[in-house]
């Protein structure tokens, strides 16, 4: 009989309430070791608020978060070694240079000078900041400051990477490279969870997907699971989280 | 279109109002002071109608004057300046300063502070009435503009200490102005120390109104004097010149507004670093070995050297003990042995001022957080960043403070003190920030910005962290009062007690701030964001 392996993550429960808004009501999810996870759903489903609790960014109002096994709330010091991140929409510490601020989350994991210098001037080459990175974070655009905090989710080797919007204002050439690195990432064992709006870069990268919407799990599964009869998972989202209410003709716009 | 500005202004107060009912409270707290202050406003107005017209031009020229200045520096080293209606929000709607202008004119006059002092300025300019309905409408004229000069003074003294702090100069900016500081208030210093102030207040301060009321700071209110003498010419050009200076001032901001609309904040002007600081640090006396405290070590030392929300609060922690030692000690023609609490004050100031230190780092704390359970080396890091500064600062200062007594005997005493005080209120702060913390200016925006309401925003962290540094001060500084009063041998007990608790709250404070970090990481993020 053979051992089933730990999922990568696995959420119970999990919730999250802010004021009168329930943003995240019960998520029950297992994110299997060595998949590539895409995380989807419309604006304000919940994606990133969910993600954040499960990368110990936001403590949960309950429910529990099992990082390979680990339970991330109560013994995060074994827990958090195992997790690369990248937040969407957060500050970085943009006073510092990108090869800095890749040596600052490589030396904030414990990790030797030495090996921190490696790692640094490996990922700069990978995600094409060479000649950025001496330049400060502040001056780097949206695309960039992306590369570079991947970099920062990289430089320590974790085993599950989370991503939030990962693709977002990256260039075509630098797109290709993340996700080479990414898949390289997954077929030598590790698991990406990525969170993404775009269902066409989701259904090329992904082998499994989960839709959220309204704080809960609408159907997860490997991705010819949830693409069902459909075949297409553009019409199965849009199925699942129902399409705009309102489609008012905004003939307007043409006469103006 | 003023309309529509103004309406974003109440409308925003009102709903972060409704969203945060502390805000609410803070200014229903505030409404409720400035009407107990409405008795004793028309006391004043009594007692001034009541003085000749040169005595009642003179104390108002002062008090505009005062309160002219206080405008333009409160701002810069306390509260910051309400930035609802900050121009650079207005970048993405493609609008012009010429369009946005009027509207933010008449917004930056309904904030609550500018409606009390107008109310208070009109009600003092009352006391002209018993000169004639002309000189009352000279009075109410003159400090009508003042009025708008205090207020367009604010927001240009803002504006502008951004905008330098923002520029890739600001630490030359920044040394520049507080020696501009020292050279403006060193020669009335020495004025002071040499003459006493009964002298002063006889020979100088009428000179000093008299030559006020022929500037911007005094021109309005001093122009109904004139009126009442007759002398109408007088009157006219000093209205004139308040005016004028009113057009200026509101220029110099348009400039400034037309500048954020086309110019984002807060970039680092293309510079290019070639030395990897977060792991090849500058030789330092502090060079912690655990990697992680390194790091946070590093990167708040490039903070205190570049980022303007740190350079402002480096400027700000000196403003208290340099008016002690330039004001208040040649005022009360104190001893010279007073001048010992200019490097306590400013150690108590040091350490006070980084009560919300955490809060810096904005959202950009989430890399610390996801880092693993390493609160310890994150608290550690930023406190020896601020130690590393602050502590050859204050012996610097305390040995200059010494060697101007030349009580050396003091000295021992002194230091010991210093150190206490330092490494305490370093600890008491560090436990504030991650108990409670509250937000600051983001990374990137205005150093002197704050949200409708921010005044009271940090209110119980501020009250709660100074009650606490002065429940405990004391107990630092007993044995160096002892030493000044009783016998010189407690300067030995104080230097050696004072570096016991010095180190031992700065450990201490470490150790807990470092422990409440690591369980409360997962709020943090969503307190200072």
């Amino acid at each position: 009989m053979s051992i089933e392996p730990a999922p990568a993550l696995s959420l119970r429960g999990l919730t999250k309430r802010f004021g009168q808004t329930l943003a995240v009501a019960g998520v029950d999810l297992d994110i299997p070791a060595g998949s590539f996870f895409g995380v989807v759903g419309p604006n304000g489903a919940g994606k990133t608020t969910t993600l954040s609790m499960a990368t110990g960014l936001l403590r949960p109002d309950a429910g529990t978060v099992a990082v390979l096994g680990v339970d991330l709330w109560a013994a995060p010091e074994t827990a958090k070694p195992l997790l690369g991140v990248l937040p969407d929409g957060l500050h970085t510490f943009d006073r510092l240079t990108g090869a800095e601020l890749i040596s600052y989350a490589g030396r904030l994991r414990g990790l030797d000078r030495e090996v921190v210098r490696e790692r640094r001037d490996d990922l700069l080459a990978a995600l094409d900041l060479e000649d950025a990175g001496g330049t400060l974070v502040m001056d780097y655009s949206a695309g960039m400051t992306k590369k570079v905090g991947l970099a920062c989710a990289l430089v320590h080797a974790p085993r599950v990477l989370v991503l939030d919007e990962p693709f977002e204002a990256v260039d075509p050439v630098s797109a290709g490279a993340i996700r080479r690195i990414l898949q390289a990432f997954v077929q030598t064992g590790g698991t990406v969870v990525l969170s993404s709006h775009v269902m066409a870069l989701v259904e090329r990268l992904c082998d499994h997907v989960a839709v959220v919407g309204a704080g809960r799990i609408l159907d997860s599964g490997t991705l010819a699971e949830v693409r069902g009869a459909t075949g297409d998972l553009e019409g199965r989202f849009v199925e699942l989280v129902g399409d705009v209410r309102d489609q008012r003709d905004l003939t307007w716009l043409r006469l103006s | 279109m003023v309309a529509a500005v103004v309406g974003i202004r109440l409308r925003t107060a009102w709903h972060l109002a409704r969203r945060e009912w502390w805000r609410a409270l803070v200014a229903g707290l505030g409404v409720l002071w400035a009407l107990t202050m409405a008795p004793w406003l028309v006391w004043g107005q009594d007692a001034l109608a009541r003085q000749g017209g040169a005595v009642r031009a003179d104390l108002l020229v002062g008090a505009v004057a005062l309160i002219t200045v206080g405008w333009a520096v409160l701002p810069l080293v306390l509260s910051g300046l309400d930035d609802t209606l900050d121009a650079s929000r207005f970048r993405a709607l493609g609008v012009s300063a010429r369009a946005i202008m009027p509207g933010l004119t008449v917004a930056a006059f309904l904030t609550l502070p500018a409606v009390f002092f107008a109310l208070a300025l009109a009600v003092l300019g009352m006391s002209w009435r018993s000169s004639g309905a002309a000189v009352l409408a000279v009075a109410l004229a003159g400090l009508a503009l003042a009025y708008g000069c205090l207020v367009m003074g604010a927001r240009v003294s803002a504006a502008w200490a951004s905008r330098v702090l923002s520029s890739r100069r600001a630490k030359l900016a920044t040394f520049a102005a507080l020696a501009f500081g020292l050279a403006v208030v060193a020669p009335v210093a020495f004025v002071l120390f040499r003459d006493g102030l009964s002298a002063v207040i006889e020979t100088d301060v009428d000179l000093l109104l008299e030559r006020m009321a022929a500037t911007p700071l005094g021109a309005g209110a001093a122009a109904p004097a004139y009126a009442a003498a007759g002398d109408w010419w007088g009157a006219a050009w000093r209205i004139a010149l308040q005016g004028t200076w009113l057009a200026l001032l509101h220029a110099v901001w348009r400039v400034n507004v037309a500048h954020q609309l086309v110019s984002p904040w807060g970039r680092g002007g293309g510079a290019h670093r070639r030395h990897d600081r977060v792991l090849d640090p500058a030789r330092m006396h502090v060079r912690p070995r655990d990697p992680a405290t390194a790091a946070v070590h590093a990167r708040l030392l490039r903070a205190w050297t570049g980022d303007p929300r740190y350079l402002a609060s480096l400027a700000g922690v000196l403003l208290l003990p340099a008016t002690f030692f330039v004001l208040v000690m040649p005022v009360f023609d104190l001893d010279r042995r007073w001048s010992y609490l200019v490097p306590l004050v400013l150690a108590a100031t040091i350490g006070w001022g980084r009560h919300n230190d955490v809060a810096f780092d904005s959202t950009a704390l989430w890399l610390d957080v996801v880092s693993g359970r390493i609160g310890q080396a994150v608290m550690r890091g930023r406190l020896a960043a601020t130690a590393s500064w602050s502590l050859p600062l204050l012996v610097a200062v305390a040995v200059a403070t010494v060697a101007w007594t030349g009580a050396w005997v003091d000295a021992p005493g002194l230091l010991g003190a210093c150190v206490g005080v330092l490494g305490v209120s370093l600890g008491v702060a560090a436990l504030s920030a991650v108990l409670m913390p509250y937000r600051a200016p983001a990374p990137g925006a205005s150093p002197f910005g704050s949200e409708v309401g921010a005044v009271g925003a940090g209110l119980l962290a501020q009250l709660v962290s100074s009650v606490v540094l002065l429940a405990i001060v004391p107990f630092v500084v007993v044995p160096f009062v002892l030493s000044l009063t009783v016998a010189p041998v407690w300067g030995w007990v104080a230097c050696a007690m004072g570096a016991a608790l010095g180190i031992g709250g700065y450990a201490g404070g470490v150790r807990a701030a470092g422990a409440v970090y690591d369980r409360r990481a997962g709020r943090l993020l969503a307190a200072v964001g």
